[in-house]
């Protein structure tokens, strides 16, 4: 039964992506005053790629194409650790948080490397950049991730939300605090949203995502736009984890676990509008800026390990 | 009346890491508008922590206190920085001389060093550390903001913050000062504004822009 739902909240994260995309989007619209495309259009939009014919510059070589597959499974297995409606995971074991991490920098790396082969000039300059970017968020989404497991004294996943749960929601530390704050600035980054990177452009010279998905198409680029939505799904999951996982089933029945996935969907929706917020609200960084940005996460993550000392519980 | 008992605990217990937070989003701020407005959340939690000290204490006196600073430090001295920066036409960067990056290593090795610093004499004296090492915290940020800072109202500001970190301190450790001294710290602060703010006009009027890092002759 326990795997059961640990296997319902993976697909959870997996199959409810495209969706929490489409509402980022129609939030966005409403916010800007324009009429916005419907919340299901995400589904749709891999749809119709899924059924394309898949394109290959004629100069690329096997990388080009296994790229998007190894991105998307690695995703799909990062989407495997983080806990949705009760605190534990399909695939939740001791430093699982480690993996987690690198698992997404595998994907990237292969992404990257796809982005290379594909021989455009965006291709290479949107790999470079997000080389940088990801080089420079390791190091906050370690220490956040780090600062919490110190706090909760369990170096998993599941662990560190089942002792967040026994803990009262008034009494947040500092370290709780600063983690939270170095880690929503890294799944900015890391998820390539506003300040850091603009998702909804192809227009720019800036791009750094979308220069790198420039050059595939077709069920190519279905399964790089899926990855990338099952990447902020699961971002966004695991910030509401480690810091406001009240409301998960305690309990294997089907009346907690129904309101633990309602409690989970108002957590994504306030998440959700605070993202379409900032994203209509702020102006992207200069590029020349954004290790200044991931520079101060890292500042502030640093001093969440270092509060873990201080901080008395 | 629960209700308000637990929120007092609250404000008194965190209070000072969301000071952290408003000294690390100032050195990073590159606006000063962002810095005052960060100024004013600064000193709406501290107002926040003076009713709640006047809570627990049963002073009468603190209310007023801490009504003075909402009104001066929250809303008045606020909006005459921004219409100080409005009057001034200058352009609204803070003219760094560190980049933000270092600025906030800088600030957290602060924030480090004010609890190594206060760790001892907290141990001795029943005093909040916490609270302590924010107000020692600020007093330091306070000044790195003013000699880092080559405009001319930052350094207002970086004194105001130091200001806010005197009066935090005082707060901590003596659970309220009488009334008369808090009117005049407040008394003091504000003429020490009037007066910073007749100079800046004057800086700008003499050399054409607010920068002290260029003040290097004189000019009559």
């Amino acid at each position: 039964m326990k795997i059961a739902i640990n296997v319902l909240q993976a697909l959870i994260l997996i199959m409810g992506a495209p969706l929490v995309r489409g509402i980022i989007g129609r939030l966005k619209a409403w916010i800007q005053r324009r009429q916005g495309a419907s919340i299901w259009r995400p589904y749709a939009d891999l749809a119709k790629l899924l059924r394309k014919e898949d394109l290959v510059p004629p100069s690329a070589s096997w990388v080009f194409r296994c790229a998007p597959i190894v991105l998307l499974g690695a995703t799909i297995a990062v989407a495997a650790f983080v806990p949705v409606v009760q605190s534990s995971a399909l695939l939740a074991s001791r430093g699982d948080f480690f993996l987690l991490v690198y698992l997404l920098a595998l994907g990237r790396f292969f992404l990257s490397l796809g982005a290379f082969d594909g021989g455009s000039a965006f291709g290479g300059m949107g790999a470079s950049r997000e080389a940088l970017v990801s080089t420079l968020a390791e190091a906050p989404f370690l220490l956040g991730l780090v600062a919490v497991a110190i706090l909760a004294a369990h170096a998993d996943i599941a662990g560190m939300v089942t002792w967040t749960l026994q803990q009262n929601f008034f009494n947040i530390s500092a370290v709780h605090i600063l983690a939270f704050t170095s880690l929503a600035m890294v799944v900015l980054a890391e998820t390539g949203r506003m300040p850091v990177d603009n998702p909804t452009t192809h227009l720019e010279l800036t791009m750094i995502h979308e220069g790198m998905a420039l050059e595939y198409s077709g069920p190519s680029l279905a399964l790089i736009e899926w990855a990338s939505a099952v990447k902020l799904h699961a971002m966004l999951a695991l910030l509401i984890a480690l810091f406001g996982p009240w409301g998960m089933a305690s309990s294997v029945s089907v009346g907690a676990i129904g309101v633990a996935l309602l409690l989970y969907c108002a957590k994504v929706a306030l998440l959700m509008v605070l993202l379409a917020v900032i994203e209509s609200g702020m102006a992207k960084l200069r590029m020349y800026l954004v290790p200044d940005f991931l520079g101060v996460a890292s500042a502030v993550s640093a001093l969440a390990v270092i509060f873990t000392m201080l901080v008395k519980r | 009346m629960g209700l308000v008992e637990i929120a007092t605990g609250k404000v008194l217990s965190s209070f000072s890491v969301f000071l952290f937070l408003t000294i690390l989003l100032m050195v990073v701020a590159r606006r000063i508008s962002t810095s005052v407005l960060l100024f004013s959340v600064q000193s709406a939690i501290i107002a926040a922590e003076v009713f709640a000290t006047g809570f627990r204490e049963r002073l009468a006196e603190a209310y007023v206190v801490g009504a003075l600073v909402l009104v001066i430090k929250v809303v008045f001295i606020p909006r005459a920085f921004f219409r100080l920066v409005d009057r001034l036409k200058t352009p609204r960067d803070v003219k760094a001389s560190t980049t933000p990056t270092q600025s906030v290593f800088i600030a957290a090795a602060l924030i480090y060093l004010s609890y190594a610093a206060v760790h001892s004499y907290g141990q001795s004296v029943h005093v909040p550390e916490d609270a302590l090492a924010a107000s020692v915290a600020l007093i330091l940020t306070g000044a790195f903001l003013m000699v880092s800072r080559n405009k001319a109202l930052m350094q207002m500001l970086g004194l105001l913050v130091l200001e806010n970190g005197i009066f935090l301190a005082a707060l901590t450790t003596t659970f309220g000062m009488p009334l008369v001294i808090e009117i005049g710290v407040f008394f003091d602060v504000l003429m020490g504004l009037l007066l910073m703010g007749i100079f800046t006009f004057r800086i700008r009027d003499t050399f054409d822009h607010l920068d002290v890092s260029k003040l290097r002759r004189l000019r009559g």
